[in-house]
């Protein structure tokens, strides 16, 4: 009887360890949905990254904020590029996305995610649109500035002199 | 004897300087010459304190119903996007304020933002450290560590720091902001380090007013060095002693 | 020397009843603070002219009673007074728990309160506040052990006392002046940057401490049926007859030195005279039944020796601290800002306008159960450790008693 029991006990336990293997992919077991990324490859190796992303992006951060390094590796910005593609319209930010990269697998983990309460959860769409007269430039005595417009005309008329192209 | 004039000093040393100019850029129109990004600081270079960048206001030049630098800052910003907050809860980066002298009956118009000081009350007062001067001297808020407990509000004898009331969505990607931490105009940052100047600075001179120009003021060559220099100029509560990287010129 | 006998308060349904109550005040205490945290600040009356509000006047109000609150503790240790020796466990309790009630309503109202681990770790020396969050913690941990010093009857201990005792009293103080300094120390605003905040808070706490000693003293003797007597009342209403007159004459030096600076008289016409609520919670708030009545009734004939008028006297002082700090805070920010003297301003910013706060029910409540935090540790504290004398009746602790 004792015996029985015993191997009764040992049963239970052996299955209930294995039910997630049991379960297998289309089972009770819930997976994360993550969203396909953009490109070839990320900055790192996947597993590298499911380790080691929060310490990048954290010194990452900090060499930003307060010494003003720009770099695209690591930057929280440059991932979103191609993680967070534009053509998925979220407007929403903070944990109510179904379909976001970094949110869908944190809350599938549990582990709380700071970074958009603040960071936009998509990259911006629109291109920069880059004025034409840097800061700092020595001689502006006095000069007014030009048109805007006539100034970038002139620009791609002198750029496209430059190199050789006909002009449209 | 010489009855002649004396040589215009200053054009000479225009068309010098300018021809000279123009070999490193490439000349748009009569005295504007266009250097590109290849001023800019490369993108993996640590900013350090020998540019400081500051902005000098012409107040003369800056009209009681004009409001461009505002709009330009909330747009570039992304600001204006709460829901909830009341009015005064909202956030303001740069504002027009309108001066009235009670004795003399004079009247002003000038924007007012963040001072961007050299010694800033709200970096000396801030527990954690988040308000921060950064080596070129733009005052910036560290919303990592922000605690909200704004006491760099308290300090700050300019008013430049506002707090975020609600929780906010659709911010820009590159001036993250979020509920319950502090914030204030950070001289468009993200537009500096990419060797441009801030939407403010570029709203006021796409309108033909040119009250606010934007440079290093460690640059002897920049134009606000060379304005600063020759023409007298004053700081918001000068008599703090805080060396502001804004000044204004006709107050 | 006489050895007091120390004993718990007894549980029953008057001890678990005030219990229940402080929990009520304490669970809505704890729900505003999710409210305002789940949904952000803008539930509440501060925004970005008035930053810091209601719960600031509360968390500012049992901080800087909390150092007070350890006076009596200190007179006993530090300078020998027999009579208050009995007094200095429930006071040293007392100043604790006052503490942490000010601290609870202080950091649930930040804006990332998730952040206090980041508050601890990193510190910018140059800042009061952080010295403050330093000064706090050691606060609680040297009073803890002046506490233990005090309970523990092993004598290798209790060599320990008047060490802890007197580092304890000298902490509290620069404690208390630290405090005052987050205000002293805004150079930017009209109604602070004065050096003499900083000891007008040190009196300010022994006020207001002491009002809060002797308060709850005289209800726990009351409610546990314990004597009392005349002789120790009698001490310590004299002594905050003493303190009320110190705050008055620090407000006094205050407000007189403001009003010889000619660049001040704004702020000062607009808090004595033009302020409307804040003029009104000024002179009769705190003047009136903050400092004048309660030193009438301290001290007048009729109602010096009523154990009534006497707890009337400290309830009123500390209305008054509240009305004071008011003033202070809220008032200190109300007044605009001078961006540029001589001028009229105006702007789209709330420049050169008097501002106007209306406390939100929230914050009311996160402040009312910062002050239920600190009774029901007190209460507590005393029902499990040996806090409260037997009897303070005047021939047990009087040592000029005659028999």
């Amino acid at each position: 009887m004792k015996h029985l029991q015993q191997l009764l006990a040992m049963v239970v336990l052996v299955l209930t360890l294995s039910a997630p293997t049991l379960a297998g992919q289309g089972g009770r077991t819930p997976q994360p949905s993550i969203p396909v990324a953009k490109g070839e490859q990320c900055v790192e190796d996947k597993s590298d990254m499911r380790r080691n992303h929060m310490d990048y992006l954290k010194h990452h951060r900090d060499e930003t904020m307060h010494r003003g390094i720009r770099t695209e590796k690591y930057s929280l910005k440059a991932c979103l590029e191609c993680h967070v593609p534009v053509e998925d319209s979220m407007a929403t930010s903070a944990g109510n996305d179904e379909g976001h990269f970094c949110i869908n697998c944190h809350v599938y983990a549990g582990v709380t995610l700071d970074c958009f309460e603040c960071h936009a959860t998509k990259p911006e769409s629109t291109a920069q649109f880059h004025p034409l007269v840097t800061p700092g430039s020595g001689i502006m005595q006095d000069v007014g500035r030009a048109n805007t417009a006539e100034l970038l005309n002139n620009l791609v008329k002198n750029s496209e002199d430059n190199a050789g192209v006909a002009h449209e | 004897m010489s009855n002649q004039q004396q040589p215009d000093l200053a054009r000479r040393e225009f068309i010098g300087r300018g021809t000279a100019l123009a070999a490193t850029g490439v000349v748009l129109a009569p005295g504007v010459v266009l250097y590109g990004v290849a001023q800019a600081k490369p993108a993996d270079e640590a900013v350090s304190s020998k540019n400081r960048w500051g902005m000098l206001v012409d107040t003369s030049k800056c009209s009681s119903d004009c409001n461009d630098c505002v709009t330009a800052c909330n747009k570039e910003q992304g600001l204006g996007n709460e829901t909830h907050s009341r009015e005064g809860q909202r956030t303001q980066y740069i504002r027009k304020v309108e001066l009235h002298h009670k004795a003399t009956e004079v009247t002003h118009s000038l924007p007012v933002m963040c001072q961007h000081c050299w010694s800033p009350p709200c970096v000396d007062v801030c527990p954690t450290g988040a308000s921060f001067k950064r080596a070129d001297g733009i005052v910036l808020v560290d919303r990592h560590i922000c605690i909200g407990c704004r006491f760099c509000m308290m300090a700050c004898p300019y008013k430049a720091r506002s707090f975020v009331h609600e929780t906010l969505t659709d911010q820009k990607p590159h001036n993250p902001r979020g509920k319950g931490c502090v914030e204030a105009c950070n001289l468009c940052v993200h537009r500096v380090d990419e060797g441009r100047e801030p939407a403010c600075v570029e709203a006021c001179a796409a309108n033909g007013s040119n009250a606010i120009i934007f440079g290093d003021l460690n640059d002897p060559n920049s134009d606000i060095a060379q304005r600063v220099k020759k023409y007298a100029s004053s700081e918001i509560r000068a008599d703090l002693g805080l060396n502001t990287g804004v000044r204004y010129q006709g107050i | 020397m006489k050895t007091t006998k120390f004993l718990e308060i007894g549980s029953g349904k008057g001890y678990y009843g005030l219990l229940i109550m402080l929990g009520v005040f304490i669970l809505a205490g704890l729900s505003s603070f999710f409210f305002m945290e789940h949904n952000g600040h803008w539930v509440t009356g501060m925004d970005n002219q008035i930053v810091w509000g209601a719960p600031h006047v509360f968390a500012i109000f049992l901080i800087v009673a909390a150092s007070g609150a350890l006076n009596v503790a200190s007179i006993g240790t530090v300078f020998n007074k027999q009579i208050y020796q009995p007094l200095g466990r429930l006071s040293a309790l007392l100043a604790v728990a006052l503490l942490i009630g000010g601290l609870t309503v202080l950091v649930l109202d930040l804006g990332r309160p998730d952040r206090l681990i980041i508050a601890m770790t990193h510190y910018n020396f140059k800042s009061i506040f952080a010295w403050n969050i330093i000064l706090y913690n050691g606060f609680i941990a040297l009073v803890g052990v002046y506490i233990w010093t005090m309970l523990d009857p092993n004598p290798a201990v209790k060599r320990f006392y008047k060490v802890a005792g007197f580092t304890a009293f000298v902490w509290r103080l620069i404690l208390t002046t630290g405090t005052g300094s987050i205000f002293g120390w805004l150079l930017a605003r009209q109604a602070y940057d004065a050096a003499i905040l900083a000891p007008m808070f040190i009196v300010m706490s022994f006020s207001f401490g002491l009002a809060v000693f002797m308060l709850v003293m005289m209800a726990t003797y009351n409610l546990t049926d314990r004597p009392l007597g005349d002789a120790v009342v009698r001490r310590l209403k004299n002594l905050l007859g003493v303190f009320i007159a110190g705050v008055l004459y620090f407000v006094m030096v205050y407000h007189l030195t403001n009003l010889y600076a000619t660049k001040l008289h704004g702020v000062e016409a607009f808090i004595l005279r033009d302020g409307g609520i804040f003029t009104q919670v000024f002179w009769i708030g705190q003047i009136i039944i903050g400092s004048l009545l309660p030193l009438g009734l301290l001290f007048c004939r009729l109602t010096r020796h009523s154990r009534f008028w006497i707890a009337v006297a400290s309830a009123l002082v500390i209305f008054g601290g509240f009305a004071q700090l008011y003033v202070l805070l809220i008032g200190g920010q109300a007044y605009p800002l001078v961006l540029f003297p001589g001028y009229e301003v105006s702007s789209g910013f709330a420049d050169g306008v008097i501002n106007s706060y209306s406390p939100s029910l929230p914050e009311l409540v996160l402040g009312f159960s910062g002050i239920a935090v600190a009774i029901a540790m007190t209460v507590v504290g005393m029902r499990v450790l040996r806090f409260t004398p037997v009897s303070l009746a005047d021939e047990v602790v009087d040592p000029h008693h005659s028999k």
